[in-house]
């Protein structure tokens, strides 16, 4: 214990990662506290009866402190950024001799410290179950400081607690803003920016957006007013050829204008459709390259169901609103504005009528845009679970049929779809209900301004020919206005939309390869597992300082338990998961500092799932390798004893399968995705339960063109099946994520522990069926 | 016909006697159990139905997390045992209580909630609000994006205010 502690000489830490904020170091300086040689911090949020309040939690080579107290952010002038302010009310002080070890305890909502002395233990400090990652770090600081003197610092250790830095509000893992603040730009900004290649084209349709409205707001000039006032009032008293010729005229040059208004509709729409489907393309693809991006924690995390929903119909939603709702927008907006102007000019009395009655029209639809979102976003949320339910009972359909749970099923998805009905029918009465309010707002309006643009006229201030025209663009404000009174429904769906697809886009993959990370020059197959420690979820290790190696070409098999976490160990070498402590090292490098797609091609991952995709079993087998001849394809497909299978079936190598194609048995998907790992021919091949579903010949074929293949490749084989691993050149017992038994086949016999028994049950029970496991025997003695 | 029970010989599970199960606390002030004689220094109550039967079918288990009984009903014992039992359990299972909503406000598929808590005001997010809503009975329990856990013991009896923010998340 004398040693003096080291501190941040471990390179993974950057900036006293583990160290609290220069203000609380201050602060808990003044309370008395000495910070000069603190080891490792962690802030709690609780007291030990699980009352909400600031906890400070560190330790040096003395003791353990906690400090108790409160902190607020507060609005510093003159700077973006908020600040904390922190009060310390009360530390505690442990000596470190009282302490032989710290131990964490997770429970449902909250975790729990606590102290060991001579095996008794004491509680520390509750804490809010999302800080047990920060805990378990204090932990192993504090019992490898205790233990070795010398403090182990985790190296995802991180003290702070995730405050956006703008507005104190919560954010999400790893960032130091919020949602909201990290990402400025609101949404419909974003989106534009997809347009952003197009502007000459964008230019151009608005402003035929533009001339067109303007022909549109011109046309009740010559169609009413100079009908009226010119031609048909008949002023100048011109005699009746005249006035026939005028009229004439006049007819004409409306057939004119209109015509030239479609003319521009045409345009526009032509110009639009051209650009349209290529901005949606665009963010389709984005959406889906994104999706490829992400590591497969994010896929388990989601429901299939709502991510499909998300790529197909969030895009279709953006797609529908920019095609028809924008330019609709735009020429609505110019048009009301448009209006507005001439009708100033015409008669600035009547328009104060209309002015005073604009704010009711406003208001209306303002409230209603806020009162529909809450609405729209429920009813997508009955939609997605309509179509999660879709999913979910087509995929477990013999699940469904084997307990003849049709009707339940049944009853269960109207149940669904009542609800998504009802709410349909609550947003569209709702809807139905604030539509003719502002078309009553609208009569009223017209009403009034007939009357007393009447009286106008009566006087002579104004012709007869104007007020109708006047009336003709109030009646022509209506369309505009309740289009834009739901129009922001309809953005508001579509910004929900847009929502959901930038969370797709925005979305970090835990897995990111190094910026310099390396290639393999000529790969041997070394595999190196130093002290791994994994965990799906915060303080549930699944994987615990497990240490493994296999060297270049051989084979090591791996048995345990269900759950034992002998998936997760395949998946660590293949970098689907990125390990937390520890490290999984392939010819001396660690994976995480090796290129993904180099790993990936290198390590053939036969897992216990598999999928097919949509295409035929040839596509299936090339699948790694498009380029592969016909000729590896039937050798790898016999090397994995289905080439007779598949010759069996109509089709044969063209028998189209995945969803909607041939259905296939276990076993012989398996073999398929068996072929397609030995297409790949891989340096390092995972065979988690590869021939599980197959009988024993069969899987004693396969093994034997395994074996065959096996030169120069390291194996690791995963199996239930004792039987399976009889090639193994080492076996590991793997038992709550750790090694409990490691050797030869016959050693872990001779050794008669887990292995043995193991051996023990699956031979007893060949032997009672009558089948004789004469060499199995040989090898027990 | 079918009969759709099953008879109690195929499938029964052992419950621990109330008389043969003896609760005490450890020197520590943890839990500690006799059962069937055997001496326990320290177990760990988990139960099988948190939210629905939260008295019933409660494993016991030691301290390598091995189970060593279950206790069918709670009430089968006596008060003073209840007592240790209750306290054990509602350590385990404290959850924070939402008393207040302030707001809910959502940015960019996040929804930030502002909260009243035990008198304190409390904020946290929540990502992908359908999954981490979860509605049982009378209770609704949060779950935030670190997996912290909050609940509304009784969703109808919180002031209206509060009730409707967060009603069009509910289904
Ligand atoms: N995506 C996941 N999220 C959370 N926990 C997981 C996840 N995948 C696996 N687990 C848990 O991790 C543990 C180990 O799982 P793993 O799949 O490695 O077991 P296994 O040894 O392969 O078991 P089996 O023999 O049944 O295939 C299990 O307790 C499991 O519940
Ligand atoms: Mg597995």
């Amino acid at each position: 214990m004398g040693k003096k502690p080291k501190r941040d000489k471990s390179p993974q830490i950057e900036k006293n990662r583990h160290k609290f904020p220069e203000l609380l170091l201050k602060k808990l300086e003044e309370a008395g506290l000495c910070t000069e040689n603190l080891i490792f911090c962690c802030t709690g949020d609780m007291d030990n009866d699980a009352c909400y309040r600031s906890a400070w939690l560190s330790f040096d080579e003395k003791g353990l402190y906690i400090a108790y107290g409160t902190e607020e952010l507060m609005k510093i002038k003159g700077k973006k950024h908020i600040e904390p302010k922190y009060t310390v009310e009360e530390i505690v002080a442990i000596p470190i001799e009282d302490i032989d070890k710290l131990e964490t305890e997770r429970y449902v909502s909250t975790g729990r410290l606590i102290s060991v002395k001579d095996g008794v233990q004491t509680s520390l400090v509750k804490f809010s179950i999302g800080r047990i990652g920060q805990f378990d770090n204090l932990m192993k600081a504090f019992n490898s400081f205790k233990e070795k003197g010398e403090a182990e610092i985790p190296t995802s250790a991180e003290p702070e607690d995730k405050k956006c830095k703008k507005c104190g509000k919560p954010c999400p893992p790893g960032k130091d803003f919020c949602k909201k603040c990290g990402k400025n730009s609101a949404v419909a900004v974003r989106l534009f920016k997809f347009f952003g290649g197009y502007i000459p084209q964008i230019i151009a349709i608005i402003a035929t957006m533009l001339l067109g409205s303007a022909v549109s707001v011109f046309i009740p000039q010559v169609s009413t007013r100079a009908l009226f006032d010119d031609v048909l009032a008949n002023p100048d008293g011109l005699p009746a050829a005249e006035l026939l010729k005028a009229l004439g005229v006049l007819v004409l040059s409306i057939f004119g204008v209109k015509l030239l208004n479609t003319l521009l509709t045409v345009i526009q729409q032509h110009l639009s459709g051209g650009i349209m489907p290529m901005v949606i393309y665009d963010i389709r693809v984005k959406i889906f390259k994104a999706m490829q991006r992400l590591s497969v924690g994010f896929y388990s995390s989601k429901q299939t169901g709502s991510l499909m929903e998300r790529v197909i119909s969030d895009s279709n939603n953006i797609y529908w609103f920019f095609v028809d709702g924008v330019p609709s927008v735009i020429i609505d907006t110019a048009t009301i504005i448009g209006v507005l102007i001439l009708m100033f000019v015409m008669s600035w009395k009547l328009s104060l009528i209309v002015i005073v009655a604009m704010p009711i029209i406003i208001v209306t639809l303002v409230f209603g845009d806020r009162f529909f979102r809450g609405m729209h976003h429920r009813n997508w949320l009955f939609g997605a679970r309509v179509s999660a339910m879709v999913s979910d009972n087509i995929n477990g359909q013999r699940v469904i049929k084997a307990f003849a749970k049709e009707d339940d099923e049944f009853d269960r998805f109207s149940k669904a779809s009542e609800d998504l009905m009802n709410s349909e029918i609550k947003l569209t009465v709702s809807e139905a209900t604030l539509f003719p309010i502002l078309e009553v707002v609208i009569l009223m309006l017209t009403t009034v301004v007939l009357g007393f643009g009447g009286v106008l006229v009566a006087k002579g201030e104004m012709t007869a020919g104007t007020l109708l025209t006047y009336i003709v663009y109030l009646e022509m404000l209506r369309g505009p206005f309740s289009f834009l009174s739901w129009v922001s429904n309809w953005w508001s769906r579509c910004a929900d939309s847009a929502q959901r697809v930038f969370e797709i886009c925005d979305a970090e993959p835990d897995i990111v390869e190094k910026e310099n990370a390396v290639g393999f020059e000529n790969l041997r197959g070394d595999i190196e597992i130093n002290e791994l420690e994994f965990e799906y979820e915060p303080a549930r290790p699944v994987i615990r300082k497990l240490s493994l190696e296999v060297k270049a070409g051989d084979m090591l098999g791996i048995v345990g338990k269900t759950g034992a976490g002998k998936t997760t160990i395949a998946n660590l070498i293949a970098r689907l998961y990125d390990a937390k402590e520890g490290n999984v090292k392939i010819d001396g490098i660690d994976v995480r500092d090796l290129k993904l797609t180099e790993l990936r091609r290198n390590i053939g991952l036969v897992s216990q799932d598999i999928y097919l995709f949509i295409g035929t079993i040839a596509d299936n087998i090339r699948y790694a390798k498009p380029d592969a001849t016909m000729n590896e394809i039937i050798a790898a497909a016999k090397a994995a004893s289905a080439h007779d299978f598949i010759m069996k079936l109509p089709d044969a190598y063209e028998t189209r399968v995945g969803a909607g194609g041939q259905k296939l048995s276990g076993g012989e998907r398996q073999r398929i995705s068996i072929a397609r790992t030995i297409i790949q021919n891989p340096k390092i091949l995972i065979l988690d339960e590869a021939t599980a579903a197959m009988d024993t010949e069969t899987e004693r074929n396969i093994q034997n063109s395994l074996t065959k293949l096996k030169a120069g490749r390291t194996t690791l084989a995963i199996a239930h099946r004792l039987s399976t691993l009889r090639d193994s050149d080492y076996l590991a017992v793997i038992d709550n994520g750790r090694i409990v038994e490691y050797g030869t086949y016959s050693e872990l016999l001779k050794q008669k522990g887990e292995f043995y028994k193991q051996y023990k049950i699956q031979s007893e029970a060949l032997k009672t069926i009558g089948i004789g496991t004469s060499e199995a025997e040989t090898e027990e003695e | 016909m079918s009969n759709n029970t099953i008879s109690p010989e195929t499938l029964r599970t052992e419950y621990v006697i109330p008389e043969k199960c003896v609760f005490s606390l450890n020197p520590s002030g943890f839990l500690a159990a006799d059962i069937d004689g055997k001496e326990y220094k320290r177990v760990i109550l988990t139960r099988s139905l948190p939210l629905s039967l939260p008295d019933e079918y409660i494993c016991i288990s030691d301290i390598e997390k091995n189970e060593v009984g279950i206790i069918e009903k709670i009430s089968a014992f006596s008060p003073e045992q209840q007592e240790l039992i209750n306290s054990e359990l509602s350590q385990r299972y404290y959850c924070p209580v939402i008393e207040k909503i302030e707001s809910i406000k959502e940015k960019m598929g996040h929804f930030y909630f502002d909260v009243v808590i035990g008198g304190v005001k409390k904020a946290f997010a929540v990502k992908d609000i359908t999954k981490s809503i979860r509605q049982h009975g009378d209770a609704i329990d949060v779950t935030d994006i670190d997996g912290n856990r909050y609940r509304i013991t009784d969703f109808a009896s919180i002031e209206a205010k509060s009730r409707r923010k967060l009603e069009p998340y509910l289904y």
